[in-house]
């Protein structure tokens, strides 16, 4: 019998898509095997009705509303996942890899006495004995792992395209009660406050990166790529060179002194490919790379490439969805 | 104030990883400061030259070989360094426990009052072993820190999140990951270098009663090269994005 508790992180009142895209993947594994089952653990107040619409399959939800809950906290937090994983005598607790996660598990490994294994795509989460997969040295190897435990936690990184929509099922949602809606005692670290960015979603979240490097010269050549990325429904990003002239954010930076992105499809605009730029997109499905320059190493590593000067390729690529959606 | 700095060593990104039966060949490796540690390590000895008196002991899970990314720590301005024995260690788990007895042994019964770390090494990418090593030592932990306020009785630490940034209040002892651009980390000078050769480094050889929570049991080269599909337009790419992909 294999029971998964899945971690449904919530920020600002709202579950992040990547819990609920994990919740349904893992769903539709317990849909066809009779020995899987699949709860959950929500911390913190958000709009049930909302959330249950968006997820799939059977299962409780066992739901921390308290006013304790609302901000992150880790001692909160981890008493909250290690009671409800003994309680309901779990195998493995799955988080969606986020900077929560990361610090979260990590603590939970040691107070479950559970085996982890952070930031690898949902491959087989059986517990197989064939092992689990990653790439290491940034994205120069890849290495198999196998837990030593029988309980485990992972931090699943990308969950596979779903291909059809998950059947909607009955999703419980439980309110605890004590002592989990009594929240007067303080657990330092406290999170005081937390401030949001304006707009678009984190590179780190986006499923559609279109990125640009050094060869798109400058501020004011981004905003093709921001039409692009608007139109595709992604984001926006940076290699370092962009970066550091100035012409985007740091938080758009990508690679190995950026951030490590895993979206379906990234676009890699006059970008050259260098080693410490390939260390942040090693999991990314499809790289499509666009440059002037037909030797650049970016073409080594990309599905798809155009060869030719940004400024005429991005108009012209423009002009063509446009169209294309125009029809839909 | 005592000030504990875990660091590691990680190979060169520019090095090249031979592979052989399932096993990584170093041989031609360049061995470097995990470079997250190197923003650990900066901040604290930045505490210790804005309120002295304070002492800050570098701890590291390394081969002997790491005596010279030791020393470079020494240079950068730790007061002493306890080099741990690596061969009995092979997780992150394992990793946390040997950190966490040495730091226990080194301290006595009284725990520092930082522990820095980097967030994460750039060959595992794991970022366990500070999260862990809170929770064995028993301190409140921010990892990823990318701003940090200190006063005598508590540190106040900022850190990004996706699309935000958190802020944070701890009380000591506390653990620190340091995230990039933490800091701007110090070049050292030739007679920081000299003064570094009268510092001490110690060995620890500790013997582990835990078996590793997780097994590495193959390393294979990741053949990255795919066969490009050159296009000459927009049009055809967009045909196979979506009729083929289901990418939009």
């Amino acid at each position: 019998m294999y029971k998964y508790l899945v971690f449904l992180e919530q920020r600002d009142g709202i579950v992040k898509n990547a819990s609920i895209e994990l919740w349904n993947t893992l769903q539709q594994l317990a849909a066809v095997r009779e020995d899987v089952t699949v709860c959950g653990v929500l911390a913190g107040a958000v709009d049930l009705h909302q959330l249950y619409d968006s997820l799939a399959g059977n299962g409780a939800v066992y739901h921390a509303s308290a006013q304790g809950f609302t901000l992150y906290n880790s001692e909160r937090y981890a008493r909250l996942a290690a009671d409800i994983f003994k309680r309901e005598a779990c195998n493995a607790l799955f988080f969606a890899d986020t900077i929560l996660s990361r610090e979260l598990a990590p603590k939970l490994s040691i107070r479950l006495k559970a085996a982890m294994l952070s930031g690898f795509p949902l491959f087989d989460a059986t517990g197989a004995d064939s092992g689990t997969l990653r790439p290491v040295y940034s994205g120069s190897a890849i290495a198999s792992f196998h837990f030593q435990s029988p309980l485990r936690i992972y931090t699943i990184s990308s969950v596979p395209i779903l291909s059809a929509t998950s059947s909607r099922g009955h999703i419980d949602f439980i309110p605890l009660q004590r002592p989990f809606s009594d929240t007067e005692e303080e657990f330092f670290p406290l999170l005081r406050r937390m401030t949001m960015r304006e707009g678009r979603p984190d590179v780190t979240e986006a499923g559609i990166i279109i990125s640009g490097g050094r060869g798109v010269g400058g501020a004011e050549g981004f905003v093709l790529l921001e039409q692009l990325a608007l139109l595709l429904g992604g984001v926006v990003g940076a290699s370092r060179p962009a970066v550091d002239e100035g012409w985007r954010p740091q938080s758009e930076q990508i690679g190995q002194t950026g951030k490590t992105v895993n979206p379906a499809l990234y676009f890699a605009c006059g970008i050259s490919g260098s080693v410490q730029h390939l260390a942040g997109i090693a999991s990314s499905a499809v790289v499509v790379a666009i440059n002037n320059d037909c030797h650049a190493p970016i073409f080594d590593i990309a599905d798809y490439g155009i060869v030719g000067d940004l400024r005429l390729v991005l108009p012209e690529l423009l002009c063509a969805l446009q169209d294309f959606l125009k029809k839909q | 104030m005592n000030i504990a700095v875990c660091v590691c060593q990680v190979p060169d990104t520019a090095s090249v990883i031979g592979f052989v039966d399932g096993n990584g060949d170093f041989s031609r490796v360049h061995e470097v400061m995990n470079p997250y540690d190197e923003y650990a390590l900066e901040e604290a000895v930045r505490l210790r030259e804005h309120y002295p008196p304070c002492e800050v002991t570098v701890f590291s899970v390394a081969p002997d070989s790491a005596k010279e990314m030791v020393r470079k720590a020494l240079a950068i301005g730790a007061d002493r360094a306890i080099l741990v024995d690596h061969t009995v260690v092979s997780d992150p788990y394992q990793t946390a426990i040997a950190l966490s007895r040495a730091i226990s042994v080194f301290y006595g019964d009284v725990l520092p009052d930082i522990v820095f770390c980097g967030k994460q090494s750039t060959d595992f990418q794991s970022a366990q072993v500070p999260p862990m090593l809170a929770e064995l030592l028993g301190m409140g932990a921010v990892t990823g820190v990318c701003s940090l306020r200190f006063s005598s009785d508590a540190l106040q630490v900022e850190r990004e999140i996706e699309g935000g940034i958190e802020f944070f209040d701890l009380h000591y002892p506390a653990l620190l990951s340091a995230e990039k651009g933490l800091n701007i980390p110090r070049k050292t000078s030739i007679k920081s270098i000299m003064e570094a050769r009268k510092k001490q480094i110690d060995s620890y050889s500790l013997s582990l009663d835990v078996d590793p929570y997780v097994a590495m049991t193959g390393l294979k080269s990741l053949d990255r090269k795919k066969r490009c599909q050159f296009l000459s337009d927009g049009k055809e790419l967009i045909m196979l994005l979506r009729e083929k992909h289901k990418l939009f």
